[in-house]
């Protein structure tokens, strides 16, 4: 289909969040964080110098071709990458910065390594190509990037879900009691995300917890180093700012008032005051009355755990302590005060039950973690760790080397040298392609491990699938609470309800709604925002709308009369809770708009006042990384026309948004609708979207075809030709679907059709159709129907194998002396393209040229396979060493093959059919291409399975396609003309258009035996339905032996279909074998086809370890020919010295291993024989 | 026992013939003739197709084997077949089917040199046998037909190249039956129906009002009844259209008129539809089919007193030889 630029745009859209906070990281991010390493200082005691070494002015360069030459600068495409095995990579520099004492510094450039690029990220160069472009690039036409190459693997960052930042939430856990005696399991956890001057983020985080403790006080809870420690928070309260205990008392009793109290909203009780004088008390019992007297005490406690700071006054590193671990997110001290205020308040409240806790796993209280923001904390950590290693390097060599001249920069980055800087890039690179994170802080994330996935092509809505997938959290995997797991109404809009697996993973790993986006450092124009000018004029219209702002010594009030205004988790201000109504809807309104500052994906969380619901409050957020997706605003009057509101999962509970499928949804006439779902479907997934009338399915088949088109061998690739995957399934000939979604088109989904429109008869025919097993007609199959191939490439590279030493001995050569392998292997060493190789043939053959010889490489498996291409690198100097031969191995459909509709109905081919014998029309002469039972239907409920038969041959007889998006006819539009008669149902219209063409109504057909020519007793459900291939294959699947190769110790069979095993005829099948009373079978399966075994036993000691065969000498004469006599066996038994009473047993082989094994440990086996009773 | 002789002459009329397209009425038999008729069309009637081929170059897009599967599927004209050996039992060539006798020769060479997408087709395809080609399906009475013309001109497409991609090969049409490969079945599609006897109870539908009427006619998707002008009767337009649906009779149930109207299936007469794939002429594929036919009875028959067919047969054997 020809396309022109900008054709897959809702393509880019789905993948819009990976490349967006990679592009963030390159333009900003990288300089922001490297600004905000604090230099190392070295201090050299000779000269009396200090030199501090600190990071700037970062630049990762486009991929190239051999970084070692000058001369030859080439591009470094992706494709060359995938088919050369090697990573997408460019190069990272950046200056460190060496400064004497006051001196002005001294730049030097660093190579910081090959840094892993993101495909269609700004550094790469398929970011600007069109489609046409692209395919001269050797890509996909419709490539949208989001991943990386990783030696020639592609792989997906996996997006996790991680606590909402800078949100303080009340939590109960059972762990927090067991911090320390005297603790209670409530606390209010924040996780803040570190923030610099004029709004600036590196994205690291510092998880702060206020603890509430029995006695009424709370102690603040946070990390460092990997370690907790506790302070009281009076302690912190005072230290932060000069106050007095008369301020923080009146802060924190400001929240009650006798007149609201049981009133709606009040958050307050009268034991705030007791709890505000214990926490003071705690204070003055630790003799701390001032704020230097806090920070003493502070200083001296961590003076021994912060480092950079070991000889500084406690003073400053008590400040240090605060600013860099003490709610990050807000550099003023007095803001980090009024929020540990608002936090109490919320703590007491929480623990005085007039509010809820929040549910950590709902998404209300969840963002969303890129690749681009954990790159950066990584590689942060990375660059640290390298300054501090540089800094104890130089250190090392002062004390050790007196001729080391501390003044030359020269000198100093030679030793910084011994500890590579490209490791850094190697560092980040490993992080990608095994998804482990190598840290010792933890980085205050959750997991180790899993961070990224390798990005299958089995099928593009897998590969797609992939970039919109959002997994919990791996520590979540193995509990064995499902609490997490459960699909919560937050949820709603932003995570698909259908689209996640069935088992292990269920519930776990989610997938974004089709309409779901993730908000981003650029705005809608690809400007980076700047959120310092973002949030002060929301500060400005919130002043201008009543709010009181907060001040130093302020004491605000409390709700029920005023509510809390937190932006992106700094205290604000107040505003009156009759105002708080209006307030929204306006901001809402500027929200919109596209004149006013205020950013159109601001989140404006507005919890309402509520007798022990949510903590009330206006929480305003604007930063990223937040889910998002569009709703229509229906209280804006049309004719301003931008009505598309950006919501947000968080403020999305307390809005009133009705889905055209539910009509008004049971509301009240008191809170009306303010906002409107765009489409019902908006709730699903891309590939749950793709099910045709998913909404007249039973719900779990919608899960089942989730899982199962992600599992359909289909058209995966078209530049097949340029890939060299492990593993590619590929089907011949897809056919477009005649019934189809809306979404089929927007995703492009043509380009990479997954099945084939089979003609499908509902009917009972042969009983091969039984248990979900299908009949497929022979001649279909013969004439090209579900053909397909699996492609596999091998990969070959000289310079892995073998020793060091040959390996620069060794090339592509064939032997010129063997000539039995010339039919199969050209003179190059390498296959014909196009040669049929059958198992154990030689397909390749490499010569080495010291010894003289040439070692063929032999095809494993067991069964044919076709050279589909070979390539070659043409880079290395003399001959090649690295080849990648593409196998071919064609799959077209046998017995025992899976197939599925979009219906979740998934069968096995039972059998190919003759096409004589299936059933046949009389009118039209067709045959069915494919039968099922009808006893598929009554349990399964797939109803859309009929509808999509009904609609298919109605489209296929008009010549055209049909509509199927689910839930459609809710949104149709009224028309004001018609009058209001009951609108026809679906099957009615589908229905009318067969009549047209003079078919049954109800898609049935009058059909005659194939066999005898007669009339079927029933008229038959038939129609063309889309099918999909599994890729499940007997041929891959398929394991059989009656004897192979056996374990060495046991001689019992091996397990494992790749080496010839045998399948384990366990305990229960040897049980359900000793109920049957086959005695024979079972003696057969599990001795004489096991380690059947004949042992010499000695009757007399009762040994079958001492037995010996001892052979004959005695020469056998041939007598005229005939073959000579065997000599009789002579076996001796050493303990007894005699070849009398030996005896001969059958016995398991592993009795006889057992006897060894005991005779091991000392134990004597004796076997008493005799025969007979 | 006096054997009584069962034997009937079944007619053929034959209503329209074209090359590829045939429809006729089979009568005086039953059920088992019209579906051994038709089985032995789609599955037995020999064709050629290639069924060998031998890739010299091939730098297209699509793989050996899809080409060599699409050659397969292109009906080759086969009115050579009847008379052709299959390769299996061919004695001149020892089996090996490269022979005369039991097969032709195909040679393709197709190179595209210029920036045009080229289509190698059924055309390109050259025969070793002027009477083996691939099936020309231009219309020659459509000649002023411009568009049609080009379109069918071209034949059957195997596979498109670009620039610089080339296709050489050569492939060994044979001899085959349907029942091996689809390919080689000449048969597009064939099917029979019975002939159905219509009879309105005239009395019945006499109670019926004109609208009643008119919405029981509509009942039937397809053109079956239709009303009178003059008269306001309801008439049979076309028996055969009737699907036996059975949708008219349950109108007329619903209606609450049972017995209004009385269909049944002639049990021994049929209306063939026989559509070709144009590798043999419809008409040629039917005469082939009864010659078939004759030659399997023939088997049976000569094989009938011998051991071997009681063994094989069983009762039936002794059925067969009038027992």
């Amino acid at each position: 289909m020809a396309k022109k630029g900008g054709e897959f745009k809702e393509l880019e859209e789905l993948v819009r969040h990976h490349i967006d906070s990679f592009d963030y990281m390159v333009d900003r991010g990288l300089e922001i964080m490297l600004d905000n390493i604090k230099p190392v200082r070295i201090y050299d005691p000779h000269t009396d110098t200090s030199l501090s070494l600190y990071l700037s002015n970062p630049r990762i360069n486009a991929p190239i071709k051999d970084v070692r030459s000058r001369t030859n600068r080439k591009r470094l495409l992706p494709f060359e990458c995938r088919q050369a095995k090697v990573s997408y990579t460019g190069k990272f520099e950046a200056d460190v910065c060496f400064q004497y004492d006051g001196r002005p510094a001294i730049r030097e450039k660093y190579n910081f390594g090959q840094f892993p690029i993101m495909l269609k990220s700004k550094l790469c160069y398929l970011r600007s190509a069109d489609p046409q472009q692209l395919v001269s690039l050797k890509e996909e036409a419709s490539e949208v990037g989001g991943y990386f190459i990783l030696n020639g693997i592609e792989r997906v960052f996996r997006c996790l879900i991680m606590p909402k930042q800078n949100y303080p939430m009340s939590m109960t856990r059972g762990s927090y009691r067991e911090r320390r005696e005297g603790h209670t399991d409530k606390a209010v956890v924040i996780r803040c995300v570190r923030e610099y001057q004029s709004s600036l983020t590196d994205h690291s985080s510092v998880t702060v917890r206020l603890y509430y403790l029995r006695n009424g006080s709370a102690r603040v809870g946070f990390w460092v180093r990997g370690r907790e420690y506790l302070l009281p928070v009076g302690i912190v309260l005072k230290a932060l700012v000069e106050t007095t205990d008369r301020e923080i008392y009146e802060n924190l009793t400001s929240y009650y008032d006798e007149k609201y109290e049981k009133l709606k909203g009040a958050v307050g009780s009268q034991l705030l005051g007791e709890r505000a004088k214990i926490i003071l008390d705690e204070v003055r019992a630790a003799s701390l009355f001032t704020q230097d007297d806090c920070l003493q005490h502070i200083g001296e406690h961590f003076q021994p755990v912060v480092d950079e700071l070991e000889n500084k006054t406690p003073y400053t590193v008590a400040h240090a302590v605060l600013k860099d671990y003490m709610f990050v997110h807000l550099p003023n001290f007095h803001d980090k005060f009024s929020l540990m205020i608002f936090m109490l308040q919320k703590l007491f409240s929480f623990v005085d039950q007039t509010s809820a806790p929040d549910n950590p796993d709902s998404l209300q209280n969840q963002d969303i973690l890129l690749p681009g923001h954990l790159m950066t904390i990584y590689l942060k950590e990375k660059l640290e760790e390298w300054l501090r290693k540089a800094k104890s390097l130089v250190q090392d060599e002062l004390t050790k080397n007196n001729t080391f001249n501390f003044l030359a920069v020269g000198d100093v980055r030679k030793v910084m040298d011994k500890n590579s800087p490209v490791t850094i890039s190697t560092a980040v690179e490993s992080m990608l392609r095994s998804g482990r994170l190598a840290t010792q802080t933890g980085l205050d994330l959750q997991q180790r491990a899993g961070y990224t996935v390798q990005a299958e092509r089995l099928n593009y809505l897998r590969f797609l699938s992939f970039f919109r997938a959002v997994h919990r959290g791996a520590s979540f995997a193995g509990g064995r609470t499902t609490s997490v797991r459960k699909l919560l109404p937050e949820s709603w809009g932003f995570l698909c309800p259908v689209h996640t697996p069935d088992g292990e993973p269920c519930g776990l790993l989610n997938h974004m709604t089709c309409f779901c986006r993730v908000t981003s450092y650029f705005d809608s124009q690809g400007v980076v925002k700047d959120f310092f000018d973002i949030r002060k004029s929301i500060l400005g219209v919130l002043t201008s709308l009543g709010m009181i702002a907060s001040l130093p010594k302020l004491v605000q009030a409390g709700p029920p009369k005023a509510l809390s205004v937190l932006l992106d988790g700094r205290v604000i201000g107040s505003l009156p809770s009759s105002e708080i109504e209006k307030v929204v809807a306006h901001l809402r309104r500027l929200k919109v708009s596209t004149t006013s500052a205020i950013p159109d994906d601001m989140e404006v969380g507005y919890v309402p006042l509520s007798i022990g619901g949510a903590y009330p409050g206006l929480y305003i957020s604007t930063y990223p990384s937040r889910f998002i997706r569009p709703v229509r605003n229906i209280s804006i009057p049309c004719e301003e026309r931008q009505d598309i509101e950006l919501i947000g999962p968080f403020e999305q509970v307390f809005m009133e948004i009705k889905c055209p499928d539910g009509g008004n949804g049971g509301r009240s006439n008191a809170f009306p609708a303010t906002h409107e779902e765009l489409h019902p479907t908006n709730m699903l997934s891309v590939v749950a979207n793709l099910t045709p009338w998913s909404d007249h399915n039973q719900s779990p088949r919608n899960m089942y075809q989730c899982q199962m088109a992600k599992q359909t061998m289909a058209f995966s690739l078209q530049s097949l030709r340029f890939r060299a995957d492990q593993k590619i399934y590929h089907l011949q000939t897809p056919q477009t679907p005649i019934v189809r979604t809306g979404a089929y088109m927007k995703y492009s989904i043509d380009e990479h059709p997954t099945g084939t429109n089979a003609i499908v008869a509902v009917l009972a025919y042969t009983g091969y159709d039984m248990e979900d097993a299908m009949i497929l007609n022979k001649s279909s199959v013969d004439r090209g129907m579900f053909h397909g191939q699996i492609y596999q490439t091998e990969t070959i590279d000289l310079s892995d194998e073998g020793s060091r030493s040959d390996r620069s001995h060794r090339r592509f050569r064939r032997s010129n002396t063997d000539r039995s392998s010339h039919s199969l292997i050209d003179s190059d060493g390498l296959p014909y393209v196009g040669q049929i190789i059958n198992p154990n043939e030689a397909y390749c053959s490499i010569y080495n040229d010291i010894t003289n010889t040439s070692k063929p490489k032999y095809r494993k498996g067991s069964e044919p396979a076709i050279v589909d291409y070979v390539a070659v690198d043409t880079k290395s100097k003399k001959h090649l060493q690295k080849v990648n031969i593409r196998f071919r191995h064609p799959r077209n459909p046998i017995i025992g093959d899976k197939f599925s509709s979009r219906h979740g109905q998934k069968g096995v081919c039972s059998q190919l059919w003759p096409d004589i014998d299936m059933p046949f029309s009389g009118v039209t002469g067709m045959r069915p291409d494919l039968i099922i039972n009808p006893h598929a239907f009554p349990s399964r409920m797939t109803i859309a399975m009929l509808l999509e038969s009904l609609a298919a041959k109605g489209g296929s007889l008009n010549g055209n396609f049909v509509d199927a998006t689910p839930f459609a006819s809710t949104v149709k539009a009224p028309n004001a003309g018609e009058a209001k008669s009951e609108p026809e149902s679906l099957v009615d219209e589908l229905g009318k258009m067969l009549k047209s063409k003079g078919f049954n109504h109800h898609g049935v057909e009058v059909l005659y035996s194939g066999v005898y020519g007669t009339e079927l007793t029933c008229e038959i459900f038939i129609g063309p339905v889309y099918y999909q291939r599994l890729r499940h294959m007997v041929s891959d699947k398929f394991q059989v032996r009656s004897t192979g190769p056996v374990d060495q110790i046991t001689r019992q069979p091996i397990k494992g279909r790749k080496r010839g095993g045998g399948i384990r005829f366990g305990e229960m099948e040897r049980d359900s074998m000793l109920a049957h009373g086959a005695a024979y079978l079972l003696h057969d399966r599990l001795h004489t086809c096991s380690d059947y075994h004949i042992a010499d036993v000695c009757s007399i000691c009762g040994s079958i370890l001492t037995t010996h065969y001892q052979p004959q000498r005695r020469i056998v004469r041939d007598i005229g020919g005939l073959p000579p006599v065997k000599a009789p066996k002579k076996v001796v038994c050493h303990a007894c010295q005699t070849s009398k009473g030996i005896e001969t047993v059958a016995m398991p082989y592993v009795f006889r291993y057992l006897a060894a094994e005991l005779a091991a440990m000392n134990i004597k086996m004796t076997l008493h024989l005799n025969d007979g009773a | 026992m006096e054997s009584v002789s069962y034997q009937r002459f079944p007619k053929i009329k034959i209503r329209e013939m074209k090359d590829d397209y045939l429809k006729f009425e089979l009568r005086e038999t039953d059920a088992s003739m019209a579906n051994a008729l038709r089985r032995v069309m789609i599955a037995e009637v020999p064709t050629i197709a290639i069924d060998l081929v031998e890739i010299e170059v091939n730098s297209s897009v699509l793989n050996d084997e899809f080409i060599a599967h699409r050659l397969g599927l292109i009906p080759l004209t086969s009115e050579r077949a009847m008379g052709m050996r299959f390769s299996r039992d061919c004695d001149a060539c020892d089996g090996d089917g490269q022979c005369e006798y039991c097969s032709v020769e195909f040679h393709l060479r197709a190179k595209c040199i210029t920036d045009q997408t080229l289509d190698v087709t059924s055309k390109d395809l050259y025969s070793s046998d002027h009477a083996v080609t691939p099936v020309d399906f231009s219309d020659p009475s459509d000649d002023n037909d411009p568009f049609e013309h080009t379109e069918t001109q071209r034949g059957i497409i195997i596979v498109k190249l670009r620039r610089g991609q080339e296709l050489r090969l050569r492939a060994i049409a044979r001899k085959g039956i349907g029942k091996d490969h689809a390919k080689w079945s000449p048969a597009a599609t064939v099917t029979f129906m019975y002939e159905p006897e219509i009879h309105i109870n005239e009395d019945l539908m006499e109670t019926l009002t004109l609208e009643e009427k008119l919405s029981w006619i509509e009942s039937s998707p397809t053109k079956v009844f239709d009303i009178d002008k003059v008269t306001q009767q309801v008439v049979v337009v076309d028996p055969e259209a009737y699907t036996y649906d059975d949708e008219v009779i349950k109108k007329a149930e619903a209606m609450g008129k049972r017995g209004l109207i009385d269909i049944r299936a002639k049990e021994d007469s049929f209306i063939f539809t026989v559509e070709s794939t144009g590798a043999i002429k419809a008409s040629q594929l039917v005469l082939n089919a009864i010659e078939i036919l004759k030659q399997k009875l023939d088997a049976v028959r000569l094989s009938d007193d011998t051991v071997e067919a009681d063994d094989q047969f069983g009762e039936l054997g002794v059925h067969m030889r009038g027992g």
